[in-house]
C-alpha cells in the first residue's frame, strides 16, 4: 500500500514537473536573450547562458518611455475594467441562469453570436460609434466595453446552471428578493467561478493593445503594450530589447496573479465543498 | 379563447422578463452600442467596395460604392477562400483535441491535494499571463531551426528537428503547438473550477464500490464537468476561427501561403490592400460558419452535456 | 415594493459608477486636449524670449504621428520640435509616436473615422494608397528648393505634391573585412558586377560551415531592383501592364534563387532559423550583404570584427534602391498651413538636419551639400562616399495603388521559389497571372 502510494506520488511530480519545464522553458530563454548583446543573438553554438551578460537591453527599454506612468494606466484601465466585467457579466448570467422568462433562449443566442463576430471587422464601424459618442482618448472608450463580455456571461451562465434550484427555492421561501438571491446567494457559490474570471479578464484587458492604441491617442494615456509596441522600428527587430521589454511588463501581471493566487485557491476549494 | 394554464404560464413568463430586464440592462446597451451596431454597419459595408480610407459617414458614401452582392460572389469564386478555409479547419482538428487533453491532464493535477500544487498553479498559468505578441515573439525565436532553443534541445537526445515555421509542413502544426502551451492554462483552470465543484460524495460513494482512478474519473468527474467542458470546446471553437495574432507575428500566413488563415486574410485585405468591402464580407462569411457549428454543438449538446448534479 | 427599491438602489449605483467614470476621464481629457490656456502662456513666454521671430500668427496646436522614430529615435524628434517650437512659438506639435507593426493599421482607421492627425508619415507602399484616395491636402505655399528633387519626385502624383521625403535610405554592399582577408580575396570595389560579387561569395563561403558569402533577401524589394540591374522591371512603361516573368526579370531571380539553392553562397530560409540578416553579420559570419544605411550605427556599435561599405554590384547596369516616408497633410485638417511649415521645417531646414546627422538616424533628403558635409565626417564605415555615390544610380519603386497586394503577391511566389517548392519560372509566371487577376492597373 505504501509502496503503492510513494510510487503515484513520484509520477505525479514528474508529470507535473515535465509539465512546468514545457511552461516555463520559453521564458529561461527569454531571459537568456534579453540579457545578450546584438552580436550574440546568432552565435554558434548557441548560448543558454550568454557569455557576457549585458543589461543594456533593459537600460535601452527604460530609457525609451515612461515606465511608471504606462503602467499606473494599465492598472488603472485592467482593474475598472476587470470589476465592471464581474459585475454586469455576473448579473446577466444569473438572469438567464435562474429567471424563467420569455426570449431567453433567444437572447442568450444573440449574446453567444457576437463572440464569433471576428473583431478586425466591426473595428472601424466601432471606431466610428465610439468617435460619435465621443470617447474617443478617453479611458472610458477602452473601459466600458467591459459592460457586454459574452465570454464573460456564457461561463457564469455554464457555472451558475449546475448549482441546485434548492437553494434558490429555500431563499425565496425565506422571503428574499431576487437581488438578495442574487447578492447573497448566487455570487458567494459562484466566488470559484468568479475569481478564475477576474484573472483571465484582468490579463485580457492587461494585455489588450490594437483597441487602446485607435483610442488613446494621447501619449500621457499610452498603455504598456502600446509603449512595448514603439521598441520595435521600421527596419529593424532587436530582440534582446523586445525580450527585455516583455519581460518588464509580465512582472506586474505575474506579481498579481501570485498574490491573487491565494484568495483564488481558498475560493475554489470553498466553492468545490459548497457545491 | 386560451386555455386557463396557459395564459397563467403567459403571465408569469412575462413577470420573469420583468424580473430579469434590471439584471440584463447593462449588458443589453453594450451589446447594442458595442456589437450590434457596428455589426449592422459592416454589413452594410461588405455590399460596397469601400476602400477602408475615404470616411464612412460622409454623405452619399453607401449608394457612391454600392456592389450588391459582388463581393460574396468574388469570394466564394476565389481559390484562395478555399484553401484559408483548409488551413484554418486542418488548425482546428489539430488544436482541439490536443488542447482538450492536455488541459484535462492540467486540470487533473492541479485538482489534487499534493505539496507544491499552488507552485504548479503559479507556473501552469504563466502562459496564459503572457501577451499574444511576447509568447509569439519567444517562439519565433525558440523555433528557429538553428539558433531556437527547441530544436538544440531535440539535438541533444539526438532528433533533428525540422524547420518548424520556416516549413510548409511543420508551420501549421508549430502554430498548433504553441497556441496549446499558451492556453492550456486558461481551459485546464476553468476546467479545475468545474473539477473542484464535483461533490465529493460522489467520490467516497465510488471508492466504496471499489472503482479505480481511471474509472473513477471517466464515470464520474467527466459526466458532471460536462457543462465546463462543453463550454471550453464553444469557446476555443471560436477562438480558434478567430486565430491570428499568433500567425500575424510568427509566420505572416507563410511559408508559401501555408498559414493563411480566415482572420489573417481579412486583416490584410481590409487594412493592407484596402479593400474594406471585400474584408467585412469575407468576414460576414467566418461569422456565419462560426455560427453554423456552434449551433451544430448546441443541438448535439442535450445527448452528452449534464446539467442539475 | 422592498423588491423595486432594491432595483432603483442598484440601478442608481451603477449610474454614479458610470458617470464618476466618465466625469474623471472628462476632466483628465479637458486638459490634454484642449491646451490653449496654458499654451497661450507659454507663447507669451516664448515671444518675450525671441521677439524678433516674424511668426506672430494666431497660436494652434497640431498632431503629428509617426513611426520611424520608434525604435530608438524619439528624443532626436523630440529635440527637433523643440528648435522649430523656438522658431514657431506660434505653432505646437503634439507629437505620436507608434511602432511600426500596427501604424498603418491605427491610421487606415481614424482617416475612416475622420480623426486622422492634422500631419502624418507614410512609407512608400501605402503613400499610393492614400494619395489616389483623396484623404491628403497637395502641400503648397511652402519652399521646397532645399529637397532633393529624386526624393521629392517619389511622392508626386500627377503633378501634384501630396508628401514631403522625411527622411531618406539608400542601400550600399556591406562587406566584412576580416573574411575577405581570411579568404585572401580583394575588398570589392564600386565597379563590381554579380559575378565578381559571386566568386568572392564563394570563396568565403568556403571558409567554413556557417559562414556564408553574402545574403540578400530573396523579397520583392530586392527583386525588383536586381530586376532592374538586368534591364527588367515589374511593369511596363506607362504602368498599365504587369511584365513580371519578363526574361530580363527571370535572369535576375534564376540567379538570387541560385546563391541559395546551387552554390548556398547565401544561407536558405531553415539556415537563417527565422533570424535577422544584421544579426548574421554581426556574428561575424557573413561576407557580404546589400542593406540600407539605417544600419550604420548599431554596426558601429556591435561589430567587433572591420567591415566597410561600398557601392552596389551591378549586373548589366547599376541600380541601387532608394527608401523614404512621406510627411503628409490630412486633407481634412484645419490646420493645414500650420502643419505644411512644420512638415517642410522638418524634412528640409538645416536644423533639423544637422540632428538628424548627429543621431544617425538615415538622411535628410535636403540638397544642400554643406549640410551633408559632416555625415561623412563620422568615422564608421570609412566609405561613407559611397553613400553619395549609390545616389547616381537609384531605382524609385514601381508605386501603383495597389502597391501592398503586389509586393506581397510576388514576395510569396520568390519566397516559394527560393524554398524549392516551385521553379523561378513558375513562380513568376504566377505572381504574374495572379496580378493581372487581382489587381486592377488604370
Amino acid at each position: 500500500m505504501t509502496l503503492k502510494r510513494k510510487g503515484s506520488t513520484l509520477l505525479y511530480y514528474a508529470v507535473a514537473i515535465a509539465v512546468a519545464i514545457v511552461a516555463l522553458v520559453p521564458f529561461v530563454w527569454m531571459v537568456s536573450t534579453s540579457l545578450k548583446s546584438r552580436g550574440a543573438l546568432m552565435s554558434i553554438p548557441i548560448e543558454w547562458i550568454p557569455e557576457e551578460p549585458t543589461l543594456d537591453a533593459y537600460r535601452t527599454v527604460f530609457e525609451r518611455f515612461p515606465f511608471l506612468r504606462t503602467v499606473g494606466n494599465s492598472l488603472f484601465i485592467s482593474v475598472t475594467y476587470t470589476l465592471i466585467t464581474l459585475l454586469s457579466a455576473s448579473m446577466a448570467a444569473f438572469a438567464f441562469a435562474k429567471i424563467r422568462f420569455r426570449g431567453s433562449g433567444v437572447l442568450l443566442g444573440l449574446y453567444l453570436a457576437t463572440m464569433m463576430i471576428p473583431t478586425q471587422v466591426t473595428m472601424i464601424p466601432l471606431f466610428v460609434v465610439m468617435n460619435q459618442i465621443g470617447l474617443i482618448n478617453h479611458y472610458s472608450s477602452v473601459i466600458l466595453p467591459s459592460i457586454f463580455r459574452p465570454f464573460a456571461v456564457f461561463m457564469l451562465v455554464q457555472q451558475m446552471r449546475t448549482i441546485p434550484g434548492d437553494y434558490l427555492d429555500a431563499a425565496r421561501v425565506d422571503g428574499a428578493s431576487t437581488f438578495r438571491i442574487y447578492r447573497q446567494v448566487m455570487l458567494p457559490l459562484c466566488a470559484p467561478t468568479l475569481a478564475t474570471l477576474a484573472v483571465t479578464t484582468f490579463m485580457e484587458s492587461w494585455n489588450d493593445y490594437l483597441w487602446p492604441l485607435l483610442m488613446l491617442t494621447d501619449r500621457t494615456k499610452m498603455t504598456l503594450p502600446i509603449a512595448l509596441s514603439t521598441l520595435n522600428g521600421q527596419y529593424n527587430t532587436e530582440y534582446n530589447v523586445l525580450m527585455a521589454g516583455s519581460l518588464i511588463s509580465m512582472i506586474p501581471i505575474v506579481l498579481i496573479y501570485v498574490f491573487a493566487q491565494k484568495y483564488f485557491q481558498n475560493g475554489i476549494i470553498a466553492g468545490g465543498i459548497k457545491g | 379563447m386560451v386555455p386557463k394554464t396557459k395564459r397563467v404560464k403567459h403571465r408569469r413568463s412575462q413577470e420573469g422578463l420583468l424580473h430579469a430586464f434590471p439584471f440584463l440592462l447593462p449588458s443589453l446597451l453594450g451589446l447594442l452600442v458595442f456589437s450590434a451596431l457596428p455589426l449592422v454597419i459592416s454589413a452594410f459595408i461588405s455590399l460596397t467596395d469601400w476602400n477602408g480610407l475615404d470616411e464612412l459617414l460622409a454623405p452619399g458614401m453607401f449608394q457612391e460604392h454600392f456592389v450588391g452582392l459582388d463581393n460574396y460572389k468574388n469570394i466564394f469564386a476565389s481559390k484562395e477562400f478555399w484553401q484559408v478555409l483548409r488551413n484554418t479547419c486542418y488548425y482546428i482538428v489539430l488544436y482541439i483535441p490536443l488542447m482538450l487533453i492536455t488541459s484535462l491532464a492540467v486540470a487533473q493535477l492541479l485538482a489534487k491535494k499534493r505539496r507544491g500544487v499552488t507552485v504548479f498553479r503559479v507556473i501552469y498559468y504563466i502562459p496564459v499571463l503572457t501577451s499574444w505578441v511576447a509568447a509569439s515573439l519567444i517562439w519565433k525565436s525558440v523555433l528557429s531551426p538553428q539558433y531556437g532553443a527547441l530544436n538544440n534541445l531535440l539535438a541533444l537526445v539526438g532528433i533533428e528537428g525540422p524547420g518548424w515555421l520556416l516549413d510548409e509542413t511543420w508551420a501549421m502544426p508549430a502554430i498548433v503547438l504553441v497556441s496549446v502551451w499558451k492556453d492550456m492554462g486558461f481551459f485546464g483552470l476553468i476546467l479545475l473550477s468545474g473539477m473542484v465543484s464535483i461533490n465529493p460524495s460522489y467520490y467516497e460513494a465510488a471508492s466504496l464500490d471499489g472503482a479505480g482512478a481511471w474509472s473513477k474519473f471517466f464515470r464520474i468527474t467527466l459526466p458532471l464537468m460536462s457543462p465546463v467542458i462543453f463550454y471550453v470546446l464553444i469557446v476555443s471553437l471560436i477562438n480558434a476561427f478567430q486565430l491570428f495574432p499568433q500567425i500575424m507575428i510568427m509566420t505572416d500566413g507563410g511559408p508559401n501561403g501555408a498559414t493563411q488563415v480566415m482572420v489573417e486574410r481579412i486583416y490584410k485585405y481590409g487594412f493592407r490592400y484596402y479593400r474594406m468591402g471585400y474584408a467585412s464580407a469575407f468576414s460576414w462569411i467566418l461569422f456565419v460558419i462560426i455560427m453554423i457549428c456552434t449551433f451544430i454543438q448546441m443541438k448535439c449538446q442535450k445527448r452528452w452535456v449534464n446539467y442539475d448534479t | 415594493m422592498r423588491r423595486n427599491k432594491k432595483w432603483i438602489s442598484l440601478i442608481a449605483c451603477l449610474m454614479v459608477f458610470i458617470l464618476a467614470l466618465s466625469a474623471c476621464t472628462a476632466a483628465d481629457t479637458s486638459e490634454s486636449t484642449d491646451p490653449a490656456p496654458q499654451e497661450t502662456q507659454e507663447q507669451g513666454d516664448a515671444t518675450q524670449t525671441s521677439d524678433t521671430e516674424p511668426d506672430a500668427g494666431e497660436p494652434v496646436t497640431i498632431t503629428y504621428c509617426n513611426f520611424n522614430a520608434s525604435g530608438g529615435n524619439e528624443e532626436t524628434l523630440q529635440k527637433m520640435y523643440e528648435a522649430f517650437h523656438e522658431q514657431y512659438p506660434n505653432i505646437t506639435v503634439e507629437i505620436e509616436t507608434i511602432g511600426f507593426d500596427d501604424y498603418f493599421t491605427q491610421m487606415q482607421t481614424r482617416v475612416a473615422g475622420g480623426t486622422a492627425p492634422d500631419c502624418y508619415e507614410l512609407n512608400i507602399e501605402n503613400f499610393a494608397a492614400y494619395a489616389n484616395r483623396g484623404v491628403l491636402a497637395e502641400i503648397t505655399g511652402v519652399d521646397l528648393s532645399g529637397i532633393d528633387e529624386t526624393a521629392l519626385n517619389a511622392f508626386n502624383v500627377d503633378g501634384k505634391q501630396y508628401g514631403l521625403p522625411g527622411n531618406f535610405s539608400n542601400v550600399v554592399l556591406f562587406y566584412n573585412k576580416d573574411l575577405f582577408d581570411q579568404a585572401g580575396i580583394d575588398y570589392p570595389t564600386a565597379d563590381w558586377t554579380q559575378e565578381d560579387v559571386q566568386a568572392a561569395a564563394e570563396a568565403i563561403r568556403a571558409l567554413g560551415e556557417d559562414i556564408y558569402g553574402y545574403y540578400q533577401p530573396i523579397t520583392y524589394n530586392e527583386f525588383y531592383k536586381v530586376a532592374a540591374q538586368y534591364g527588367g522591371s515589374l511593369l511596363n512603361e506607362d504602368k498599365t501592364a504587369f511584365t513580371i516573368n519578363s526574361p530580363e526579370n527571370l535572369e535576375a531571380a534564376q540567379m538570387m534563387v541560385d546563391r541559395v539553392l546551387v552554390s548556398n553562397v547565401q544561407p536558405t530560409e531553415v539556415q537563417m532559423g527565422g533570424m535577422g540578416d544584421w544579426d548574421l553579420f554581426m556574428s561575424g559570419r557573413l561576407g557580404m550583404m546589400p542593406t540600407g544605411i539605417w544600419t550604420f550605427t548599431t554596426f558601429a556599435d556591435g561589430c567587433d570584427f572591420a567591415w566597410d561599405v561600398v557601392v552596389e554590384p551591378g549586373a548589366d547596369q547599376k541600380a541601387t534602391a532608394f527608401f523614404s516616408n512621406a510627411c503628409v497633410i490630412n486633407a481634412d485638417s484645419e490646420n493645414k498651413e500650420a502643419a505644411a511649415t512644420w512638415i517642410t521645417w522638418l524634412t528640409s531646414s538645416p536644423e533639423a538636419s544637422a540632428l538628424r546627422i548627429e543621431a544617425g538616424w538615415d538622411l535628410p533628403a535636403v540638397n544642400d551639400e554643406a549640410v551633408l558635409a559632416p555625415y561623412l565626417d563620422i568615422t564608421l564605415p570609412e566609405n561613407r562616399q559611397a553613400v553619395f555615390d549609390s545616389l547616381d544610380y537609384l531605382v524609385l519603386p514601381p508605386v501603383i495603388e495597389d502597391y501592398s497586394m503586389m509586393s506581397d503577391i510576388i514576395g510569396q511566389k520568390l519566397s516559394a521559389a527560393a524554398s524549392g517548392s516551385m521553379t523561378v519560372q513558375e513562380a513568376l509566371d504566377e505572381a504574374q497571372s495572379e496580378c493581372e487577376a487581382q489587381i486592377p492597373l488604370s
